[in-house]
């Protein structure tokens, strides 16, 4: 039996993963930036 | 805190960051080509090992947030709150992961994006329950009082969190019983396990990396309060 076509779903959810994470290191760099 | 010693603190928060970010690319290295595929499940399973990590990332924020609000009540230590309010908002970011992953992995496995069942409901709660923490935040201007406040806020959060983590074997919940943190050994296969708390330690870091920037970043623009303060006294 093989195994259901569904990996698109698990890359969807890796891409939202980095989105948000570096968004928010960006998000990080800018803001302590703007305070130095 | 001094500004010479945030600028320090900074660069480790840097250097920690950016570590569990080359982790996070490992993990995804790992996951996708090491770790063996789900029987049932199929590919879509490998939302897992962000999805676990971020949950765990998120709750221990929370948890954190909670803890250091009981000890600022009881200290009155300003650190305290700051701390507490970073730790809050990074959090969030971890809770956003968290609620999007797991309705794909959900719509995968139980032909659903979301169930109102007790651990998405309360776990749905506790993140809008500090984004409310961070609205009061933004709303009061005093800083004793908002710190007062927020703090009754990430108490109550806290008693939510062991709610969150038991209510799978409180409820029946179409979540999974934990595979790891359980009586007995853990249930998942070796391969897949060194994958899973290889990302929980990746995330962990990355939460540390989190807190220690965002809390400098609140340090800093203390600092040029008072600078613009005191140039206007």
């Amino acid at each position: 039996m093989g195994y259901p076509d569904n990996a698109a779903f698990a890359v969807v959810g890796y891409i939202i993963t980095s989105v948000v994470v570096l968004v928010y290191t960006a998000s990080l760099y800018v803001r302590i930036r703007k305070e130095r | 805190m001094e500004r010479n010693v945030a600028v320090r603190s900074l660069t480790r928060g840097w250097a920690l960051t950016l570590s569990a970010l080359l982790g996070l690319a490992l993990v995804y290295v790992r996951a996708a080509l090491f770790t063996p595929i789900e029987g049932t499940q199929g590919p879509a399973q490998k939302i897992f090992y962000v999805h676990v990590p971020s949950a765990w990332a998120s709750l221990l924020a929370f948890a954190v947030t909670g803890v250091l609000s009981l000890l600022y009540l009881r200290r009155r230590e300003h650190k305290l709150d700051t701390i507490a309010d970073a730790s809050a908002e990074v959090g969030l970011v971890f809770g956003v992961v968290m609620l999007t992953t797991g309705p794909i992995w959900g719509k995968t496995i139980w032909g659903a994006w979301w169930a109102w069942d007790a651990k998405l409901t309360s776990t749905l709660f506790l993140f809008l329950l500090f984004v409310g923490y961070k609205v009061l935040r933004g709303a009061v201007v005093d800083p004793e009082t908002r710190a007062r406040f927020s703090a009754v806020i990430g108490i109550l959060a806290l008693v939510l969190v062991p709610f969150i983590y038991f209510s799978v074997l409180m409820f029946r919940t179409l979540h999974p019983a934990p595979p790891v943190l359980r009586a007995g050994a853990p249930t998942l296969p070796g391969a897949m396990l060194i994958t899973l708390l290889l990302s929980v330690l990746v995330f962990s870091v990355l939460y540390v990396g989190f807190l220690m920037l965002r809390y400098c970043l609140s340090v800093l623009r203390e600092l040029r309060e008072e600078e613009a303060a005191d140039g206007i006294s």
